[in-house]
């Protein structure tokens, strides 16, 4: 067999920010046709490797080969125009402004005798990009603030195949399906498959082990800014993948239950969301699933009163409830858990202690007034061990830590006091291996605490692994509940298409 | 090349800590040459006394400025509500009402028109420069309507109501006067004591941080977001009524522009204060440090008989350079 040219080819590459090393003589080689997983924790290394290719953080040392010629990549206009592409996991977009026009920003717009924007053909452009991923229920007029999560990566991910004129062979994708269900992760795996018969090669980057499995041929593992390994993906199994990411041996993904839940109905809702029925019994976990934007942030918002009222009812241990805030929810003992931790769940510019004590500061409080920083340290500190969150101290700004340690500090907010009920979206979003097998014992803990838990998330096997039954919404065609276990991811997709 | 690299974060985290304190820094500089000009008078206890009293209003305004500052937002109607509570006050005084009823009416009409803000901000959802640009605008014209565009003053104005300006507490006799710690510097550091207790030892100071910082996140954490941002803005309007009372006690008359210079001091001393703390954010220890730099700089400059314009051009200039280096070591972090 013919030694192949790898289409990119990094060796030696190292950076060191303020005296800690990021990353140590890394090496990894790209081939034609290949879909290459990079995989890790957070802090590993990954991010650093990828903004160095894409001309954002200028490296100490770095050999990097295109083709086969050596190249240096100083600026993300030089990484472009060698044929570089990339999808970040924080979203880069301009809401204001319409689809098309997201599609079209690293281009120029098509123009009238080079002055005005021909719309007409713009739109045309976006409709090729959009339905090339097998996008149709997305009009590239609309603008873009209006998109659910899901459809503003699709869009993002649209984008980067949108330009097919100028020759992309090398496809950076950062997380790509962290906002994506799985109908829309599929179709993006469709357009992955076809770059790689095309000879295009494709560095993927990914928490999630069933992608990686799905559609990638290599993996890469990084940790503590090295690379520990490069394997084909038929010579590695998840336990091991796991052991080499975090250096220790993972037994269980998700910690089974240990006791039957309690009998006793926490929360019920009837004609929720036009026809949501439900009931959550103490120490249950019940999963909400669904396709995106079927209405699972809707629902945990509406219970926790940050949706103005919306139609149904809520009764709480028989009582019927309306929140109005999301005081009242916290008042009545729940906790919150938002779907996005940087936007709604943490004041990134405030310390852990401050975080973590913020729905709780009139319990912390002479009188709910004169606040008592001692209680509030003994409870942040206590709240930091039981959740196992890195940090150099309880005043540490939460800005400086890593998503899964962020995460980490959402969740103690929530399990201050033993929550009656516990709603989270999306918990584990873009939260690394290790971190996320500590919020999964977290939440199997307040489970067996008695705390009733609303569990919605797009990870089928999350679903699957934690939850006792699972609350199926089909936007505008009613809900169904059925019980996890004995069920398929399969089967569960199936239900959400229904 | 190596050993170069290793040196770069000690010298980085120098400059920083430089560019955190630049601002005292700068301050104490300003003190140095200050007394070096004038040895016989700058650096003396009547002079700061005397300093303290001419900031005390500015003051005032400014701690109360940092409330709705520390949420993101400021008041532009500052300056205006000062200057109509002290026209309404002494419009009482000249209808010969007793000086409680004066008094209570001019901090009430602060507290309605911080309301007013506060509805508007809050509630009806305007940004905060519209909503107060056109408060400013209806205070100033209210102010003018009830006092017919002139001063007040004279007989019309209480001696007891005046004197509180001039009285103080006995704390020594320089060339055999007696020595005042003056009321109004008293008052002023009341009032600092107030607020720095609400903003930084109570759970509603803690809030407020929480919603400056990201305000869908406090209000997913159960934090009153609208509530507390409208009572903000009534204790904002409420410091500005005060801070228009002590003017007119001190110039012993009311005129209905004599709090308009009051607004944009009280929000560059409230930026002067937030380059001391890393995250930028106001605290009304760093504002009482802005406020001074203000009236020393106008105190020693005016001393060192500086043209006033030339004195508006510096205190522009220090504020602008200020600002800019504290957000430079932000931005390097």
């Amino acid at each position: 067999m013919p030694t192949l040219t790898p289409l990119l080819s990094i060796q030696h590459t190292s950076k060191t920010y303020d005296g800690t090393p990021a990353l140590v003589d890394a090496a990894l080689d790209l081939m034609p046709g290949e879909v290459h997983a990079l995989m890790g924790e957070n802090g590993a290394g990954k991010s650093t490797l990828i903004k160095i290719l894409a001309g954002v953080v200028r490296p100490d040392r770095a050999e990097i080969r295109i083709d086969g010629q050596p190249v240096s990549i100083h600026s993300p206009k030089e990484a472009y125009d060698r044929g570089l592409r990339f999808i970040h996991q924080e979203l880069q977009i301009v809401p204001q402004v319409s689809v098309a026009e997201n599609l079209a920003l690293s281009q120029p717009y098509p123009r009238w005798l080079g002055v005005l924007v021909d719309w007409r053909k713009l739109h045309q452009q976006a409709n090729r990009a959009l339905e090339r991923l097998g996008i149709s229920h997305i009009d590239p007029r609309q603008s873009m603030a209006r998109l659910s999560v899901g459809d503003r990566m699709l869009v993002k991910i649209a984008s980067a195949f949108a330009n097919s004129t100028q020759a992309a062979s090398i496809y950076v994708l950062d997380e790509p399906t962290a906002a994506l269900n799985a109908a829309e992760s599929q179709r993006l795996f469709a357009v992955i498959r076809e770059l790689k018969t095309q000879g295009c090669g494709i560095l993927y980057v990914s928490h999630r082990m069933d992608e990686v499995f799905e559609i990638c041929n290599t993996v890469t593992v990084m940790r503590d800014g090295r690379v520990i390994s490069t394997q084909a993906i038929q010579q590695t199994s998840r336990g091991g993948l796991i052991r080499l990411m975090t250096g220790r041996e993972v037994s269980h993904a998700y910690p089974p239950r240990t006791q039957p839940h309690g009998q006793q109905v926490v929360l019920e809702g009837h004609g929720l969301l036009n026809g949501v029925d439900f009931q959550v019994r103490a120490g249950e976990i019940l999963g909400i699933a669904g396709l995106a934007g079927a209405g699972q942030s809707e629902l945990l918002k509406a219970i926790m009163g940050a949706l103005p009222a919306t139609v149904g009812t809520l009764s709480l241990e028989g009582q019927p409830m309306t929140p109005a805030h999301p005081a009242d929810g916290w008042e009545k003992g729940f906790a919150f858990v938002p779907q996005e931790r940087r936007e709604q769940g943490l004041v990134l510019s405030r310390s852990v202690r401050e975080n973590i004590s913020l729905p709780h500061l009139r319990r912390l409080s002479t009188s709910g007034v004169l606040l008592d920083v001692g209680r509030e340290t003994r409870l942040a500190d206590d709240l930091s061990k039981q959740v196992r969150l890195k940090a150099t101290s309880n005043r540490q700004l939460t800005r400086q830590l890593s998503g899964g340690n962020q995460q980490k500090v959402v969740f103690a907010r929530a399990m201050a006091g033993q929550p009656r009920l516990l709603l989270l979206d999306e918990p584990t979003r873009g939260v690394d291996v290790g971190a996320r097998f500590d919020l999964y014992t977290l939440i199997r803990q307040a489970s067996i605490d008695g705390t009733a838990i609303l569990l919605a998330s797009s990870d089928l096997g999350e679903l699957l692994g934690l939850c006792d039954r699972i609350l199926v919404l089909r936007r505008g065609r009613g809900a169904t509940v059925v019980k996890a276990a004995g069920l398929t991811q399969h089967d569960l997709l199936a239900l959400c298409y229904g | 090349m190596d050993a170069g690299r290793n040196l770069l974060p000690t010298r980085l985290k120098g400059n920083r800590w430089l560019r955190r304190s630049g601002t005292l820094i700068g301050f104490l500089i300003v003190v140095i040459i200050f007394t070096l000009n004038n040895p016989s008078t700058f650096l003396t206890l009547p002079n700061w006394l005397n300093i303290s009293q001419q900031v005390s209003m500015l003051a005032v305004v400014a701690f109360a400025m940092t409330i709705v500052m520390v949420m993101g937002d400021f008041d532009l109607s500052v300056g205006s509500m000062a200057s109509l509570a002290g026209i309404l006050a002494a419009l009482l005084f000249r209808a010969e009402q007793p000086l409680a009823v004066g008094i209570l009416v001019a901090l009430g009409a602060g507290l309605i028109g911080g309301l007013i803000n506060g509805l508007l901000v809050s509630y009806v959802g305007i940004t905060p420069f519209v909503a107060t640009l056109g408060t400013l605008t209806i205070f100033s014209g209210a102010a003018f309507l009830f006092s017919g565009g002139e001063t007040i003053f004279g007989r019309d104005i209480p001696a007891e109501f005046s004197g509180f300006a001039r009285t103080g507490l006995p704390i020594g006799t320089v060339n055999e006067r007696p020595l005042l710690f003056p009321a109004m510097t008293i008052l002023a550091l009341v009032v600092l004591g107030i607020i720095w207790l609400l903003l930084e030892q109570t759970t509603y100071g803690r809030r407020l941080y929480a919603i400056g910082g990201n305000a869908e996140a406090a209000r997913l954490a159960g934090v009153r977001v609208r509530l507390l941002r409208l009572i903000a803005f009534m204790l904002t309007g409420l410091g500005a009524a005060t801070a228009g009372l002590m003017y007119a006690s001190r110039v012993a008359s009311a005129n209905p522009t004599q709090g308009a210079g009051l607004m944009l001091d009280a929000i560059a001393a409230v930026f002067l204060g937030m380059t001391l703390s890393e995250e930028g954010e106001p605290h009304v220890l760093g504002t009482l440090l802005g406020v001074l730099i203000l009236g020393v700089l106008d105190n020693g400059l005016t001393q060192m008989q500086v043209d006033s314009y030339v004195r508006e051009i510096l205190i522009g200039g220090i504020i602008i350079g200020a600002v800019t280096s504290s957000s430079l070591s932000r931005r390097n972090r």
